[in-house]
């Protein structure tokens, strides 16, 4: 604890420009595992996941819904009083007084925090996992388009039902999540913004696993031609609904760490046009495929987007409407330029690596082709305007 | 004769999903992509109006020819700037997907631009709105009511005759099943498509015009009927313009006498959940019959279990 409180001290007067760091370390590790996950999905597997949104507030659903009543239920055995919380209005009403008195009772048991933590991340993981099927059941055998008009149908859906049901997030005006955190001494920001963080680098190792597998390869061949995987015996369905499950649980965590970091959840916070569409827009300008270009298209788009928040009462003097507007126009023509002139995103993606094979020498062998009988095909490889490769030969 | 409000409104808005849902289909079958950004343009159609009534003071029937304009205008520039160019790099339906929902985002942000420029220039109020007031009355009711229905049967009737009697409309119903083997018959398919997406924004546009007539309308509120338009064209079964004729005069029809319905026997806070109707009829046309209406008429018309049904209804097919 000594040690902690150290540590916590240096970085307890937080202001200005290093808060402006630390909310884009928050958002570059929220945002990378959605698009990490997305990447898996799509940039590998080809499924065209539109429904980011609705797994994210999975995630924060659970926290508000699941979380701060077995917080309440843990404070009240230990023996300390709380207001009333069981009807709707109470759930409400004393959600701000409640949620003090936790704090107060996880200040001096770091234990509990930890595992109320744990516990959200877990449960979220495993609602994460259902929606990932019950998405799969009506779409996954049809066409992409179909997939991609149900998800984002269902994630308008969700959002009526918490804005709706005060039960689940306090209705429209939202209701307040106690600090796992209130153990430690220094600023909450910083220790949210860490744990996400490494939560992001243990996702990264888990998908960069998964992808250099034999499973990754049958993912990509998948991707490539589905026909043909499932003559030589392979699952397709299975498979496709497996990756849904498994990336709907990773993209439910960052919606668990959105909640601890706000301290609040109000089903606004999860609109589709924020969680869907940017890590749509990171994974395309970054390049799928890969995960070193969602890491950089992630980390460029937040930059953007974070100071442009940040510097907002500078650009509201001089412009007569909020610059909010201004920024979507930008991201919107941002990611129809890189899709026009940057086709395979700023990094290109790269073959696997595969142990003991050297599989790149593999895919380059020369093939003779007459190009006579299709001239323009000869041109379909040099498409790329800017290409990067020219250092690598 | 004078109609209850709710029946009133249930056709307007009917109405109005039915011709952005045939607009929706003949993108899907032309572009084989769901436009998202096709209920956007219903919301531009929504601020001519707006402009040309409250700010010129016009009768808003003279802007509806001009919405039919400035929304095929948006429909040729995007389709310039952004479809064609990405399928002629040989994008899939994903990647071209994913540029409508930019170009969603797009519009929509320059349409709020748009009200708060206006609204700092003539000090008005422009995010939330009707025109009900400058509406005209025959036999106690709205006028939109008698315009709407007109516009949807004239439309209806006019792009059946374009499409199966007009050299264009052929063209495009050819480009529609299969461009390669259209452009071998001299057809440009270019030009086609650029027609098809004119006559898809322009009806969209058109549709978004008729909104603030009886709805409060916001820069946002042609966003928002996306889900609607996705619902009636699936209904209809996305590859068919008749089938979407009907899912989307269903699906207006029933999302609002629904819920009024629903409302009747629950409660009042049914009405916080009237966007989920449409998403209903959407999950429900997937899991039964995934081809919709157009899917239902030809298992009832071509198989075998679909014909004994029939005959023992009592109909007979030839």
């Amino acid at each position: 604890m000594e040690m902690l409180a150290v540590i916590g001290s240096g970085v307890a007067a937080i202001t200005g420009m290093n808060r402006l760091i630390v909310d884009i370390a928050m958002y570059f590790g929220l945002f990378v595992i959605v698009a990490m996950a997305l990447n898996f999905q799509y940039g590998n597997a080809g499924i065209p996941n539109f429904g980011c949104a609705v797994q994210v507030i999975v995630g924060g659903f659970t926290v508000s819904g699941i979380t701060l009543r077995l917080a309440y239920w843990l404070v009240q055995k230990a023996g300390v009083k709380l207001l009333p919380y069981q009807t709707a209005y109470d759930w409400l009403y004393n959600s701000q007084l409640n949620v003090v008195t936790v704090n107060n009772f996880l200040k001096n048991h770091p234990l509990v925090g930890v595992s109320l933590l744990l516990f959200s991340i877990a449960v979220a993981m495993v609602l994460g996992a259902i929606i990932g099927w019950v998405i799969s059941v009506p779409a996954i055998r049809l066409r992409a388009t179909y997939l991609m008009i149900t998800l984002i149908t269902m994630a308008d859906a969700s959002q009526i039902f918490g804005r709706n049901i005060p039960y689940i997030c306090g209705g429209t005006l939202g209701i307040w999540i106690p600090n796992v955190f209130a153990w430690y001494p220094g600023d909450r920001g910083v220790i949210t913004a860490v744990v996400t963080l490494a939560i992001g680098l243990v996702c990264f190792f888990i998908f960069r696993t998964m992808l250099n597998s034999p499973y990754g390869r049958l993912m990509r061949a998948i991707r490539e031609n589905e026909v043909t995987c499932s003559s030589v015996g392979k699952n397709v369905v299975g498979i496709r609904r497996n990756i849904l499950m498994f990336a709907s649980a990773i993209t439910a965590i960052p919606g668990v760490m959105t909640a601890y970091y706000y301290s609040y959840v109000v089903d606004a916070m999860y609109q589709r046009a924020y969680w869907t569409y940017w890590s749509w827009l990171m994974l395309i300008l970054g390049g799928p495929g890969n995960n070193a270009g969602t890491f950089l298209g992630c980390a460029l788009v937040i930059a953007m987007r974070r100071v442009i928040i940040v510097y907002k009462w500078f650009f509201d003097k001089i412009l007569f409407f909020p610059i909010s507007y201004f920024e979507q126009i930008l991201l919107g023509v941002l990611l129809i330029v890189v899709m026009i002139f940057r086709p395979d995103g700023l990094i290109p993606e790269k073959l696997l690596y595969i142990p003991g094979v050297n599989y790149t020498k593999l895919v380059r062998e020369k093939v003779k082709v007459d190009w006579r009988t299709a001239p323009k095909m000869r041109l379909a490889g040099k498409r790329r305007r800017f290409s990067l490769k020219f250092w690598r030969r | 004769m004078i109609l209850p409000a709710i029946w009133m409104a249930a056709i307007v808005y009917a109405c109005e999903i039915t011709i952005l849902s045939i607009g929706f289909t003949l993108t899907y079958l032309t572009a084989k992509i769901p436009n998202f950004a096709h209920g956007t343009y219903a919301g531009w159609g929504i601020y001519v109006t707006y402009t040309m009534t409250k700010i010129l003071g016009l009768n808003p029937y003279l802007s509806f020819p001009v919405s039919f304009l400035v929304g095929g205008a948006i429909g040729v520039i995007v389709y310039i700037l952004v479809i064609g160019v990405l399928g002629k790099m040989g994008g899939g339906a994903i990647v071209l997907t994913i540029s409508t929902l930019a170009i969603q985002i797009f519009l929509t942000a320059t349409l709020y631009i748009y009200a708060f420029w206006i609204r700092d220039i003539y000090r008005t109020y422009t995010m939330q709105f009707m025109l009900k007031d400058w509406d005209f009355r025959l036999w106690g009711m709205q006028g939109i009511f008698y315009v709407a229905l007109a516009i949807c049967i004239v439309t209806v009737i006019l792009l059946h005759t374009f499409l199966t009697k007009t050299r264009l409309g052929v063209s495009m119903r050819a480009v529609a099943e299969d461009p390669e083997l259209a452009s071998v018959l001299g057809i440009d398919v270019y030009r086609t498509q650029l027609y098809s997406w004119f006559l898809t924004g322009g009806l969209a546009a058109l549709a978004g015009s008729m909104y603030p007539m009886w709805f409060q309308a916001t820069p946002g509120s042609g966003a928002l009927i996306i889900t609607t338009i996705m619902a009636g064209s699936l209904l209809g079964g996305m590859e068919s313009v008749y089938g979407a004729i009907v899912g989307g005069f269903g699906v207006g029809l029933s999302e609002i006498l629904l819920t009024k319905w629903l409302q009747g026997i629950f409660g009042i806070w049914v009405g916080e959940y009237r966007p989920l109707i449409p998403m209903f009829f959407l999950i429900a046309v997937l899991l039964i019959q995934p081809r919709g209406l157009q899917g239902a008429y030809e298992w009832l018309t071509k198989s075998k279990r679909g014909i004994e049904l029939l005959s023992r209804l009592g109909i007979k097919v030839e």
